[in-house]
């Protein structure tokens, strides 16, 4: 069933036809989530947030804006504004020092370890370019889904991606030289 | 308070008279890569920091212009992180305060007022004192350096805010601070010395009235 | 799109492919929001039947506004750093925003001399943030024997922050010059605002 007939279900009357949306989406939305927000805690608050807003918007989803965009619009902001409320931008890792402190070693082996250094490297970027970068290279939307997303233009978003990716580039260069 | 380094260029030449003389490191860099010469590790969170300034809309040369000059007083790269960091908060504070049309003088010149314990609500309260008829950049300015010669803080900005009001003019306020350095550095106390010459500005300019109950203004509800 | 992905650099892409891994998912925390929406009301549609009839014209890439409205999230702040033109309408957004230039029109550079006295010393020379701080790329010279050295640089309008070194080394702040605050690394700097010409 496409997301449109959930949605559909939902507002004759189907309110248990939600919870196969949420199925749908939720892994998806958590995964961007926690790579954005860096912990779970947060993560899971701004899930709860997206979703409930989502639910009680439905009423105003109109169908040519595909679901999956549409829902993303609000988890992207659920999760700024949750940052910002936070104070993430200053939060007691500060992004810079860790990126001094903190070189991350390729050398180690397990996979637990090879998502926390992912996710301390992800968090080093400033949140905008994280954030593009996420969308595009994890979440895979199209450049025009991530600017109904983000309400940033696709020049602007191309731009962040490549910074972003520049910056991680440079990582692992510094990283080697060490 | 280093007061000798300021009394006169005189006394700071006598004073490094016995300075030993430390191995010159050509900090130059021809290469057009002037944070090329930060440690990798620093360099990228240079950069990290310059990223969030421009995303932010924030001039960022001052960031990049804190990091040569830390590269050029051979400070560790610790150092020259905290203190870019610095600068890169002061500046989105003072874009807080002052609002996104401030321009990237008035900007860091607000950034230096905070640095001196100048409230965001105060630097608000004078920007709108202002009413973007004319920069900020002046008076911020000399409140910062009164502030660091020893001007209580309430006192120097009342003062400013007064000037403010009373449309005083770039000329006005540097005047000011011209004749109250001078006597600061006379021995004058700097408080008594900044209200004394106050008395002295053309009426039309200290014709403003005094902020109500001569208090600062509240802080702004977050 | 694969091929963009394919092209990214091999650390980027691993980058990447680990971000991509799922996130363990508290069963308790779906159990929660599952609980929060049966306790909501239904949502009921705020558009025409009608409009559910009509073929879905696939995805449009809406002005921002007025997606925001259609989504109904009027309401949800969007911290994405909007930025106003100066006559108050919101600007076009850009990866990396514009700050409105301050400068004249006529951005010429203007003469402004420094001078310091300093008659033990044995070279003197400017740094701020007009030469990248620099200490041999503006040098100061001594006419004379009586320590007075000076230099004209030319600079660009606007405000700029600087301070003396002497001997290569020591950092001496323009006894003349207001002080800019305290430059974090344990010495004090100056400040010269270069005006435009009156017009």
């Amino acid at each position: 069933m496409t997301d449109a007939a959930y949605v559909q279900r939902i507002l004759n009357g189907d309110a248990d036809a939600f919870t196969q949306l949420v199925d749908r989406y939720y892994e998806r939305c958590a995964r961007f989530a926690v790579r954005m927000l860096g912990n779970r805690d947060d993560a899971e608050d701004a899930l709860q947030a997206t979703f409930l807003r989502a639910y009680r918007s439905l009423g105003r989803y109109q169908e040519r804006d595909r679901f999956s965009a549409w829902l993303y619009r609000i988890l992207v902001n659920q999760c700024r504004s949750l940052a910002s409320r936070r104070g993430q931008r200053e939060k007691v890792f500060i992004r810079e020092e860790a990126a001094l402190l903190n070189a991350p070693d390729k050398s180690r082996g397990w996979a637990g370890e090879e998502e926390e250094l992912v996710q301390r490297i992800l968090a080093e970027l400033d949140p905008l370019l994280r954030e593009a970068f996420v969308l595009k290279y994890v979440d895979e939307l199209s450049y025009e889904e991530m600017s109904a997303a983000t309400g940033v233009g696709v020049s602007a978003l191309k731009m962040r991606v490549k910074r972003a990716c520049d910056r991680l580039r440079a990582r692992w260069e510094y990283i080697k030289n060490d | 308070m280093k007061n000798s380094l300021i009394r006169s260029g005189i006394v700071a030449a006598t004073l490094i008279a016995g300075a030993t003389l430390l191995g010159a490191q050509d900090v130059r860099d021809r290469s057009g890569d002037p944070l090329g010469k930060l440690d990798p590790q620093t360099r990228y969170a240079v950069e990290l920091m310059l990223d969030s300034a421009k995303l932010a809309g924030l001039p960022y040369g001052p960031l990049e212009s804190k990091a040569l000059e830390g590269i050029s007083k051979r400070a560790s790269g610790r150092d020259i992180l905290v203190a870019v960091r610095r600068v890169l908060r002061t500046l989105r504070d003072a874009r807080s305060a002052l609002g996104p049309l401030a321009s990237a003088d008035e900007l860091t010149a607000a950034a230096g007022a905070l640095r001196v314990g100048i409230s965001g609500a105060e630097l608000t309260h004078l920007a709108s004192v202002r009413d973007g008829k004319m920069s900020l950049t002046v008076p911020l300015i000399v409140l910062s350096d009164l502030v660091t010669r020893g001007v209580p803080r309430d006192t120097a900005s009342l003062t400013i805010n007064q000037l403010l009001r009373g449309g005083a003019a770039d000329d006005d306020f540097l005047g000011l601070w011209r004749s109250v350095e001078r006597d600061i550095v006379s021995g004058t106390d700097p408080g008594v010395a900044l209200l004394n010459r106050v008395r002295q500005l053309p009426p039309r300019v200290q014709a403003g009235p005094p902020a109500a109950g001569v208090r600062p203004p509240e802080e702004a509800k977050s | 799109m694969t091929d963009e992905f394919d092209s990214l650099d091999a650390n980027v892409r691993w980058i990447a492919t680990e971000a991509r891994r799922p996130v363990p998912v508290d069963a308790d925390a779906r159990a929660r929001l599952l609980e929060a929406v049966r306790r909501e009301p239904v949502p009921t549609s705020a558009i025409p039947i009608m409009a559910w009839l009509t073929e879905p014209r696939g995805f449009s890439l809406p002005p921002f506004a007025t997606a925001a409205l259609a989504a109904g999230l009027v309401g949800i702040g969007v911290l994405g750093g909007l930025l106003l033109n100066r006559d108050g309408r919101r600007a076009e957004q850009s990866a990396v925003a514009v700050v409105h230039p301050q400068l004249p029109d006529s951005a010429a550079a203007h003469s402004v001399k420094f001078v310091l006295i300093a008659p033990q010393a044995s070279k003197v020379s400017v740094v701020g943030d007009f030469n990248g701080w620099d200490a041999g790329a503006t040098p100061m010279s001594s006419r004379s024997a009586d320590g007075t050295w000076t230099v004209f640089v030319p600079l660009q309008p606007g405000l700029h922050t600087y301070s003396f070194v002497l001997d290569g080394s020591h950092f001496v702040p323009d006894p003349a010059a207001p002080m800019a605050p305290d430059d974090g690394f344990g010495h004090r700097n100056s400040v010269v605002l270069v005006r435009k010409p009156a017009t």
